[in-house]
């Protein structure tokens, strides 16, 4: 916890086993508080927030050492805003569409482009009594995007975030919502859906991670571990399945990252995006505290859950 | 003839084309997102009951089989999945966040941040090379010491308390009795400010300081604070050059506090106000409070700093020793040092067994220092005269030989880089 290192390990990686690679030191301009960070295969980056410095830092997808980073968002035009207990800790990002999503103090959402640099506004601001955005007393609310399915999730977490679980009264977590807004939502736009209610159990839980070829919003659950919804889920939606996790230190942040395999398409605009899912069995994997571990999933490979567009899952990969 | 020339043609080219079909190497990933004219559907149109098939064929077993496409208000139990992980990434092993001599007692104090431990060692504990880890004294861990992340530790000459910081998700500092051993309650718990990081204690008022990463700071407490009591006194504020606070060395006989700070900055009431600047340590007077300038600041190139973690002075020479983590070495600054200084020293080198230092306790009585290394799992000891690549005097060693860290302890969050397969993990 000292040390705010990128440790980067092989996928067979296991106990004790000495990461491949790390980023660290002063030129890096990473900070404390790292609550989100991903991977942009299209473009081979690494995007993580500098917490502390109100900045977005895109390194080399092979970074190493002390390496400083390719670029940086940063400045009065970025409206980036932390709290004092989270910083700016919170990120999502948009591969398909280039996209960085960060929820600041307002509560707001803005998304940047990828290509962004130096003192840049962003290109949509989310924010307003319609949008059911809540944050957190002390911290962020949560973001996820489904980037096939067109959909922007924002945990409304309430509460005092910060992983703390906190009461079920008003206020507390259990007051969480997953607020659904159609991806490019901005200004005072109002959610498609909201799930929310006393079964929903929300909250507890640093990321929101999507598995857009079957409509999975993972997130967590109070008391620990994750759980997953639908994104048609709507009301007081109760999770379809959870991994319950033993909670080691008196919070419970996790962090998610589904890791999965699919070809998808979709329309759009009139015209067609055809994407290319990363081919590994859908496995998550859950950091919890001072471990990560990976979880299979049973799960067959299915379908797009998405009337309009389905792609079969007998569609072969052309790579 | 023609025909069968044309077919044994066709047949070794197909033969050709399909050995030199390359088998894609490690895991096919998201590598294009293309823009496609409009042909309407893109995908081979399904048959209507293909979807409800393809779902009750995977019922069995198949945790998602319940997604459909209609909106839902779920009813019913959530399917818990018990199942264990196939692999767990974690470290097994102590990390060494901080470090204290007692020389008083001949004791070595280490705050293991890996499994929330304070293990103590006899200070000529020296680990051979044969032996797979020193076995502590005690140990102080358990769900009763409410230790989290403990970091920042000092120890009360008179008393032997262990005063420790635990620095993330208790935001508090623990104080354990001399001699406390095993799973017990602190005596005091007192209640601070997120992102604490390190102590000091001013002994002669009876004054405890703790700094506070960000926003950034540092607490005054009396030195026997306990629950919420309110500081003393604290020093924050624009004028005062902290930013993201971290190690803190005094002078009680020169009336001097330093602070070491990383450069990351930011007001969070304000949108857009984060600022890089370069790593500093920055000296006050002892009793500064409110928005107070530093009296001056040691910063720049030739500093070397990079995240420098503890720091202490030794009162007997005005001497500033630094552990500076990712520089993989010691610092040594005099205490009236100022600007774009280099060390007066550097202990640096394979053979000084530094893995990035992060703790550091100076001991006058027997002319040592020791260091905590967040690396390798030890403490390594060395002469308060040691300079350039020495080698230590002593090491305490709780892994075996040649054992790296994880390089994390607390991640919240994982990505996974699919071109090169690999998890990226922040701490």
């Amino acid at each position: 916890m000292n040390t705010p290192q990128i440790a980067v390990f092989a996928r067979l990686a296991k106990e004790n086993t000495t990461p491949v690679r790390a980023l660290e030191g002063q030129k890096t301009r990473i900070s404390r508080t790292m609550h989100a960070l991903a991977y942009d295969s299209i473009h081979d980056e690494i995007v993580v927030n500098s917490p502390l410095a109100q900045a977005v830092l895109f390194f080399r997808g092979a970074a190493n050492g002390e390496e400083p980073p390719v670029r940086v968002i940063q400045g009065p035009h970025t409206l980036i805003q932390g709290t004092d207990y989270d910083g700016n800790d919170k990120m999502t990002f948009d591969e398909v569409h280039g996209e960085i999503i960060i929820p600041v103090a307002g509560p707001k959402v803005l998304v940047f482009s990828r290509e962004s640099n130096g003192d840049v506004a962003p290109l949509r601001v989310l924010a307003g009594p319609d949008t059911q955005i809540r944050g957190s007393v002390r911290g962020h609310p949560l973001v996820g995007v489904d980037p096939t399915n067109n959909l922007l999730i924002v945990g409304s977490t309430g509460g005092q975030g910060g992983g703390r679980d906190g009461d079920a009264s008003e206020g507390g977590r259990g007051r969480g919502a997953l607020v659904i807004f159609d991806r490019t939502a901005s200004g005072n736009a109002k959610p498609l859906r909201v799930i929310q209610g006393p079964n929903t159990a929300f909250g507890g839980v640093g990321q929101i991670q999507t598995y857009p070829p079957k409509g999975w919003i993972i997130a967590g659950v109070l008391g620990g571990g994750i759980g997953a919804w639908s994104i048609h889920d709507s009301g007081d939606a109760a999770p379809r399945w959870k991994i319950p996790v033993r909670q080691i230190s008196s919070s419970a942040q996790t962090g998610i990252q589904s890791v999965a395999r699919h070809i998808d398409c979709h329309r759009r605009q009139g015209g067609h995006r055809r994407q290319r899912w990363p081919e590994r069995s859908s496995d998550v994997l859950l950091a919890r505290n001072l471990r990560i571990s990976k979880f299979p999933s049973s799960c067959q490979e299915g379908m797009t859950p998405r009337s309009g567009a389905k792609c079969p899952s007998s569609v072969p990969l052309l790579l | 003839m023609r025909s069968a020339i044309f077919a044994a043609a066709l047949l070794i080219a197909t033969t050709l084309c399909l050995s030199t079909v390359k088998r894609p190497i490690g895991s096919p990933r998201l590598v294009s997102v293309e823009e496609l004219a409009d042909y309407n559907e893109i995908c081979p149109p399904e048959p209507a009951s293909h979807n409800r098939s393809m779902i009750a064929a995977l019922e069995e077993n198949n945790l998602f089989a319940a997604f459909t496409e209609t909106s839902v208000r779920a009813e019913g139990d959530t399917a818990d999945v018990t199942r264990p992980p196939v692999r767990t990434i974690k470290d097994t092993y102590p990390i060494y966040s901080s470090v204290a001599v007692d020389p008083l007692r001949d004791e070595v104090v280490l705050q293991d941040t890996n499994l929330f431990g304070i293990k103590i060692f006899s200070r000529l504990e020296n680990t051979p090379s044969d032996v797979e880890a020193a076995k502590p004294k005690r140990v102080i861990q358990g769900p009763k010491t409410l230790n989290e992340y403990n970091n920042g530790l000092y120890i009360d000459p008179k008393t032997g308390n262990i005063h420790t910081v635990a620095m993330d998700t208790a935001d508090s500092m623990l104080v354990f009795p001399g001699g406390a051993d095993g799973d017990v309650a602190p005596i005091r718990k007192l209640n601070t400010p997120h992102r604490n990081f390190a102590t000091a204690a001013n002994e002669e008022k009876g004054e405890i300081y703790i700094t506070i990463q960000y926003p950034p700071k540092v607490m005054v407490y009396r030195k026997e604070a306990n629950a919420d009591e309110k500081p003393l006194r604290v020093l924050e504020g624009p004028h005062t050059l902290l930013y993201d606070t971290h190690g803190i060395a005094l002078d009680v006989k020169r009336n001097l506090m330093f602070v070491g700070t990383w450069g990351n900055a930011s007001d969070h009431k304000v949108a857009g106000t984060g600022r890089f600047y370069p790593p500093s340590i920055n000296v006050y007077p002892l009793d500064a409070s409110g928005d107070t300038a530093p009296l001056r600041v040691i910063q720049g190139p030739k500093t070397q700093l990079d995240w420098a973690g503890g720091m202490k002075l030794d009162p007997d020479t005005q001497e500033i020793y630094v552990a500076n983590d990712v520089g993989n070495s010691i610092l040594v600054f005099r205490e009236t040092d100022a600007g774009n200084v280099a060390p007066s020293r550097i202990i640096k080198g394979s053979k000084t067994g530094l893995n990035h230092p992060a703790g550091i306790s100076i001991d006058t009585m027997n002319k040592e220092f020791w260091v905590s290394n967040m690396g390798n799992s030890s403490a390594t000891c060395y002469s308060l005269k040691a300079n350039g690549d020495a080698a230590p005097v002593r090491t305490i060693r709780s892994a075996p030989v040649g054992r790296q860290s994880v390089k994390f302890g607390k991640p919240q969050a994982v990505a996974y880089d699919s071109k090169r397969e690999q998890y990226l993990v922040p701490n």
